[in-house]
């Protein structure tokens, strides 16, 4: 492949002319600049040294730590919600019930950090007949049924705006009497 | 080869590769000391950047794109400079030690080559770049590389030859 090899090595017999002295002087001195240079910017924040030191162990740490934080902060407040839901639930079952439970009837007097009921509901999801019984002493058979339902409550903060919904299973046993006609 | 930052004797590096870098550098610049500035800032610059010594390709092509910023900062010098590489007779030389006059008249063929040709020789001569490092450096092919190189060699060989 090579058709020069003697011109090739009488060019490379010739050599090309060696640096000055004073340029190694002058790398040396701007390495040692960029040295300081690179020291000062240690001082600074760098994203990339800080992800490649052992500084991020201490940064997971110091995020689990947080995260931690957050998460009981977050379990106390919802304790305290339930707790205000708990007052809050009698007086909502009470307006439930009662007709006026449409915005006419809603107490507007009550303080802005009231919740108010704003509706239920109870869908039967299932139902399913478990035969025919007698009750104790009675000569006349009952069918008893059980209903599977999901309740849903709901209230909300008229002043605020904010609603708040409660929602669960539920089961009904009923039993009707059965006539022997 | 050891990271460049890391080489405790980064001297005993540079003389290595300090005349071959330089006489690449003096590709684009008449006088040592511009050909000197531009080798520092880019040896400093890849020491800097923490980058493998023998990446060479890209050391190489540090100290070209420096040239080539190097020229365009001076728009004076590179008028200058379009009119020296249009110009054989004044084409930019390499600096060599010759020691009699067959060397010296081959240093002058040299330094009559076109530019491309004498830029992939000067990398593939004097700073022992293999085509594939030579490709990377200029941003050309490997074959393109090679047949600079066979060029420039049959170049010189005619240019040399006796009338």
């Amino acid at each position: 492949m090579n058709d020069f090899p003697e011109l090739e090595n009488e060019l490379k017999a010739l050599r090309p002319a060696r640096p000055s002295p004073v340029l190694f002087e002058r790398i040396e001195e701007a390495m040692v600049e960029n040295c300081r240079a690179s020291a000062a910017a240690d001082a600074g924040w760098s994203w990339r040294r800080f992800t490649e030191t052992p500084y991020r162990i201490g940064f997971a740490l110091a995020a689990a730590a947080v995260l931690l934080l957050f998460a009981a902060i977050s379990v106390e407040r919802q304790r305290q919600e339930d707790k205000e839901v708990a007052q809050v639930s009698p007086a909502s079952e009470t307006k439930a019930v009662l007709p006026a439970f449409s915005g006419s009837s809603v107490d507007r007097s009550m303080s802005s950090n009231k919740f108010v009921p704003a509706g239920a509901t109870q869908v039967v999801y299932n139902t399913r007949d478990e035969g025919l019984q007698f009750a104790d002493g009675s000569r006349q058979p009952l069918r008893r049924l059980r209903y599977q339902t999901q309740q849903t409550w709901q209230w909300r903060n008229p002043s605020t705006g904010a609603s708040l919904r409660v929602s669960y299973p539920s089961e009904e046993v009923v039993l009707i009497p059965v006539s022997g006609q | 080869m050891d990271n460049i930052a890391s080489h405790e004797n980064w001297k005993s590096c540079f003389s290595e590769i300090g005349p071959g870098l330089l006489l690449f550098a003096r590709q684009w610049t008449r006088s040592a000391a511009d050909a000197e500035d531009i080798v520092q800032e880019a040896f400093v610059k890849f020491w800097r950047r923490n980058h493998r010594i023998n990446n060479r390709a890209l050391l190489y092509a540090t100290v070209r794109s420096i040239a080539l910023d190097f020229i365009r900062r001076d728009k004076r010098r590179a008028r200058r400079e379009a009119t020296v590489f249009a110009d054989a007779d004044s084409t930019v030389e390499p600096q060599f030690e010759w020691e009699d006059e067959a060397q010296s008249a081959l240093a002058a063929a040299v330094s009559c080559l076109p530019h491309e040709q004498r830029e992939v020789l000067v990398l593939k001569i004097w700073n022992e770049l293999t085509f594939s490092e030579i490709a990377g450096a200029l941003g050309i092919s490997q074959n393109t590389a090679a047949s600079r190189y066979r060029y420039a060699l049959a170049n010189l060989k005619k240019s040399l030859q006796p009338q």
